[in-house]
C-alpha cells in the first residue's frame, strides 16, 4: 500500500516540476527564472561553487572554542525548548493530519490503515523538510562550517520537531477525549514550565552576580555570563535532551558529528514510535482541516490573500455610507472595513506592549536626557519606512480586488472613479499614520535644544502637505503594475512559486522604484526652483516651506493624471486575458 | 431593450464569439444554450460590458455598452454562476455599498424587502464566509436587483439552489419579465430553458445556429416529428452531422 502512496507523492512532485519547466517557454517566466537564478546564485550558491576565496568567511575561523560552543548549543536548545513548549500550550484543535481534498476523497474510503496514512503524511512532510534543509544550509553555510554536517544537523532538528508536533497533537487529542480541557492542559504545562524557570532563577540569584548591563562591556563577557547561567546550574539538565538534538548540527568535524549521532537518533526513534503507536482518531478533524485548506487555497487562487489567511469577523464600518454622493467614497468605506480586519484587538495590545517596552527601555537607558532627539530621529526613520513599506503592506486596493474585476466592471462608473476609490483606503490609512508621526515630531520640536526649531517646524509642515499626493503616487505604481502585468504581481498567497516568480518580483520591485524616481524628478525640480532663490532672499525656514508647497503642487498634478491613467488601464483591463498567463 | 449587432470576440486567432446578432424586447426571456465552449459566458460578459467586443456593437436601453457605458450599465444586472462577493462585507453592508454605487435612494426599504423575499433577512449581519452556497447566490441576486435593473443576465442561475430555491428563482425570473425586464439566461438545464424562456438562441463554436421560439426552432430542426423536446432539438442542432439522425450522447457504463 505504501508503494501506491509513494507513487502518488513521486508523480505529484514530478508533474509539478515538469509544469514549472514547461512554463519557462513563456518569456515572462524565462526572464524571471534567469533573474531569480542569478539572485539565488549571488546570495547563496556561489559560496558552494567558489568557496570563500572572494572574501567570505572561512570555515576554520568561525568554529567556536569549546566553552562558547557549549553556550551556543545551550542557546539552540533553549530555542527548541521554547518551540516545544509553545507546541504544547498554544494549539487547541484536535489532531488533524492535513490532506488535500482529493487525498481525503480517495484515501479515506480506501482500505488503508491509519498507520499507513501517518506514514504517508510523514513521507510527504519530508519533501518540505528537505527543501527547508537546503535553504537553511545555504544560509548557515555562509557562517562557516561543513555543509554536509549542517544539512544533516538541520534535517535531524526539523524531522524530530515534525514528529514532536505530530505526537503532541495526538497527545492533546487523547487528553481532550479523557475530558481534560485545553485550558486545564495549558495551565498545567505553563505551571510546570514556570516552576522550572523559577527554579533556575532561584539558583541564579543565589550563585551568580546580579545581571547588570554595565558589568558586561563586551561580547566575551556576555558569553561568559551566559555560559555560567546555562551550563553551570539546573538549566544544563533541563535543556539536556534539547542540547542532544542540536549537538550534531554544531559538530566541528565528522568525528564529533558521528559521536553526537546515537543519542539524537534514539530521540528520533522514540518520537517515531510515539507517533506510530498513538491510536488517535484523526480522520474527522482531518476532513474538516482539508476542507478548510481547500477553501483557503480557493480563496488564495482567487487572489483573496486575507481570505486565504484566516476567517473574517464582521466589522462595523468606520463611517456611515449614504446612498448619494461620490462613488469613490463607497470604495473607501468598503476597503476600510477590510482594513479593520487587520487591526484586531490583539494587534493593538501588541503595539501597546511594544510602545511600553520601548519607553521603559529608553527611560532606563542613559539616552533619556536626549529623548526628544532620539524620538525625532526614530520618527524620521519610521516616516521613510512608511513610504517604502506602506504601499507594499497596505494592499486593500486593486491588488486585493482584482479577482472581482468582473464585478467592478459591471458598475456604472468611470474607470477613474473606481481607480480613485480603490486606492483611497490605503492612502487614508498611510496618511493618518504619517500625520500622527509628524504631529508628534512637531510637538517634540519644542523640546529640541539649539536654534533650528523654526527650520525643522517648516520641514515638518512641508512634509504634512507633501504626504497626500506622494502617498497617492506611491499607491498608483503597484496598482498600475498589477493591471499591466497581473501575472507578475502577487495577488494571493497561493500565487505561482519558484525561482522564476522570485525573479519576476525582483524585476517588478526595481521597475516600480525606477518609475517612482522618474515621477519624483519634476517635483524635485520644482522644489529646487523655489528653494534656492528664496533661501537666498528670506532664509531657509520660509524657503523650505514654499519649496515644499511647490513640490506638493507638482505631485498633486501628477497624482491627478495618475488616477486618470489608472482608470484608463482598468477600463482596458481584460478579465479573461488576466488568467491567460 | 438589448440590440446586438455582429458581436465578435477574438482571442488571438481564436473566435470565442463570431458575428452574433440578435435583439431582445422588454418582457422577453431569452435562453442562451450551447455545448461547453460554445461562447455563452463570453457572450454574456460582452453584453454586460465586462470584456470589450473585438468587433460589433451591444446596445442596452439604447446606449452603447462601450462608448456610453455608464447609462447602459445603470440599467443592467449580471448574475454569474459563482456568486462573486466581498469577503469582509456583511450581507447588509453589501447592499449599502451597492446602493451608493447605483445611487439607490430608497435602498433600505428595497433591501429589506429583497432579503425577506429571498429568505435571508435573518443573515443580514453575516459575512459571505458564513453563508451556504445557495445563500451566497441569494445575496448576489439581492445586490443585483437592488437598483431595479431593466435588463438582467443570468449565467447558470440554478446552480447550488435547493428545490424551493429553484422554484422561487423561476418565479422571480418570470415576475421580472412580466414587469417588463428583458432577461437572458445561459444554462445547460434545458428543461429550465424550455419552461421559462420565450425565445431560444443556440450557440455552437461561437456562432449562432438557431434563434427563435421553441416552436420555430422545432420546425427548423425536427425532420420527423413536430413535437420534439428541446433536448432532442439541442442534440440535432449541435451535432457535427446536423443533417443526419440525432446525435444523442453515448450511455454511461453500468
Amino acid at each position: 500500500m505504501i508503494s501506491a502512496l509513494f507513487y502518488l507523492q513521486y508523480h505529484t512532485f514530478r508533474n509539478r516540476l515538469v509544469s514549472r519547466f514547461k512554463r519557462l517557454k513563456q518569456p515572462k517566466y524565462l526572464i524571471g527564472a534567469i533573474v531569480g537564478g542569478l539572485y539565488f546564485y549571488w546570495y547563496f550558491f556561489r559560496y558552494l561553487f567558489r568557496g570563500y576565496a572572494t572574501g567570505g568567511p572561512s570555515a576554520a575561523n568561525l568554529t567556536f572554542p569549546p566553552p562558547h560552543l557549549l553556550v551556543i548549543e545551550s542557546l539552540g536548545a533553549l530555542v527548541l525548548f521554547v518551540i516545544v513548549l509553545l507546541a504544547w500550550i498554544v494549539p487547541h484543535e484536535r489532531a488533524a493530519l492535513t490532506f488535500t481534498e482529493a487525498e481525503v476523497a480517495f484515501l479515506f474510503p480506501a482500505p488503508v490503515t491509519r498507520r499507513t496514512l501517518i506514514h504517508f503524511k510523514l513521507m510527504r512532510s519530508q519533501l518540505r523538510i528537505l527543501f527547508s534543509v537546503l535553504f537553511l544550509t545555504l544560509i548557515s553555510r555562509s557562517f562557516g562550517g561543513n555543509a554536509w554536517i549542517h544539512a544533516f544537523g538541520w534535517w535531524l532538528i526539523l524531522s524530530t520537531l515534525n514528529l514532536h508536533f505530530l505526537g503532541s497533537s495526538f497527545a492533546r487529542t487523547i487528553l481532550l477525549d479523557r475530558g481534560i480541557s485545553n485550558w486545564f492542559r495549558r495551565l498545567l504545562i505553563a505551571g510546570l514550565a514556570g516552576a522550572m524557570v523559577f527554579g533556575v532563577w532561584i539558583w541564579a540569584r543565589r550563585t551568580m552576580p546580579e545581571f547588570n548591563l554595565a558589568d558586561i562591556p563586551d561580547f566575551k563577557s556576555a558569553m561568559d555570563y551566559l555560559q555560567r547561567f546555562l551550563t553551570a546550574g539546573p538549566a544544563l539538565y533541563l535543556l539536556y535532551p534539547f542540547r542532544l538534538v542540536v549537538r550534531p548540527f554544531l559538530a566541528p568535524d565528522a568525528a564529533a558529528f558521528l559521536s553526537a549521532l546515537p543519542p539524537v537518533l534514539l530521540i528520533f526513534l522514540l518520537h517515531y514510535l510515539w507517533v506510530i503507536y498513538s491510536d488517535v482518531a484523526f480522520e474527522e478533524a482531518s476532513v474538516a482541516a482539508s476542507q478548510k485548506l481547500a477553501a483557503r487555497i480557493a480563496a488564495a487562487r482567487a487572489g483573496n490573500w486575507q481570505g486565504a489567511r484566516k476567517n473574517h469577523k464582521a466589522k462595523k464600518p468606520w463611517f456611515n455610507l449614504t446612498s448619494s454622493g461620490p462613488s469613490a467614497t463607497a470604495f473607501l468605506w468598503k476597503n476600510l472595513i477590510g482594513v479593520g480586519q487587520v487591526f484586531s484587538p490583539r494587534l493593538w495590545i501588541l503595539l501597546m506592549i511594544i510602545v511600553v517596552v520601548l519607553s521603559v527601555s529608553l527611560g532606563r537607558s542613559g539616552l533619556h536626557h536626549q529623548l526628544p532627539v532620539v524620538m525625532g530621529a526614530c520618527i524620521a526613520i519610521a516616516l521613510v519606512y512608511s513610504l517604502l513599506l506602506g504601499p507594499q503592506i497596505l494592499r486593500l486596493d486593486f491588488r486585493h480586488d482584482l479577482p472581482l474585476a468582473d464585478v467592478l466592471k459591471t458598475f456604472p462608473l468611470r474607470g477613474w472613479q473606481i481607480a480613485l476609490g480603490e486606492i483611497l483606503a490605503p492612502v487614508t490609512v498611510l496618511l493618518v499614520f504619517q500625520w500622527l508621526l509628524l504631529l508628534i515630531e512637531i510637538g517634540l520640536l519644542f523640546y529640541l535644544p539649539g536654534s533650528h526649531g523654526a527650520l525643522f517646524l517648516m520641514i515638518s509642515l512641508g512634509a504634512v502637505t507633501m504626504m497626500p499626493p506622494l502617498d497617492v503616487l506611491l499607491l498608483l505604481i503597484p496598482n498600475a503594475a498589477v493591471l499591466l502585468f497581473p501575472a507578475w504581481i502577487q495577488t494571493g498567497k497561493d500565487s505561482p512559486r519558484g525561482i522564476e516568480v522570485t525573479g519576476q518580483r525582483l524585476i517588478m520591485a526595481l521597475a516600480q522604484l525606477l518609475v517612482l524616481l522618474l515621477a519624483l524628478v519634476p517635483a524635485v525640480a520644482a522644489f529646487a526652483a523655489v528653494f534656492f532663490p528664496l533661501n537666498f532672499a528670506v532664509g531657509p525656514p520660509v524657503a523650505v516651506l514654499a519649496a515644499c508647497l511647490a513640490g506638493t503642487a507638482v505631485l498633486a498634478i501628477e497624482a491627478g493624471f495618475g488616477v486618470m491613467l489608472l482608470g484608463k488601464l482598468f477600463e482596458r483591463f481584460d478579465v479573461t486575458e488576466e488568467h491567460a498567463g | 431593450m438589448v440590440q446586438v449587432d455582429g458581436l465578435t470576440k477574438l482571442y488571438g486567432e481564436f473566435a470565442a464569439v463570431s458575428e452574433l446578432t440578435f435583439s431582445l424586447q422588454p418582457g422577453e426571456v431569452l435562453g442562451l444554450v450551447g455545448p461547453n465552449g460554445a461562447g455563452k459566458t463570453t457572450t454574456l460578459r460582452c453584453l454586460a460590458g465586462i470584456i470589450p467586443p473585438s468587433r460589433g456593437t451591444v446596445c442596452v436601453g439604447g446606449h452603447d455598452i462601450v462608448r456610453d457605458a455608464i447609462p447602459a450599465k445603470q440599467q443592467l444586472a449580471f448574475f454569474t454562476d459563482e456568486p462573486r462577493l466581498f469577503d469582509y462585507l456583511t450581507v447588509w453592508q453589501h447592499l449599502n455599498f451597492i446602493a451608493r454605487i447605483y445611487q439607490v435612494a430608497d435602498y433600505e426599504r428595497i433591501g429589506r424587502e429583497l432579503l425577506e423575499e429571498l429568505e435571508i433577512a435573518n443573515k443580514k449581519d453575516a459575512l459571505p464566509g458564513e453563508l451556504s452556497r445557495g445563500m451566497k447566490q441569494k445575496l448576489a441576486i439581492a445586490c443585483g436587483l437592488l437598483h431595479s435593473p431593466r435588463v438582467i443576465y443570468f449565467d447558470e442561475p440554478l446552480t447550488g439552489l435547493d428545490p424551493i430555491g429553484i422554484r422561487r428563482m423561476k418565479d422571480s425570473i418570470l415576475k421580472r419579465a412580466k414587469d417588463g425586464s428583458a432577461i437572458i439566461i445561459s444554462s445547460h438545464l434545458l428543461h429550465l430553458v424550455e419552461e421559462i424562456c420565450t425565445r431560444i438562441l443556440i450557440l455552437k463554436n461561437g456562432r449562432k445556429i438557431a434563434d427563435g421560439t421553441l416552436a420555430e426552432i422545432t420546425r427548423t430542426f425536427s425532420e420527423q416529428s413536430g413535437d420534439a423536446s428541446l433536448e432532442e432539438i439541442f442534440f440535432r442542432a449541435t451535432s457535427e452531422t446536423s443533417s443526419s439522425a440525432p446525435a444523442a450522447p453515448p450511455p454511461l457504463p453500468h
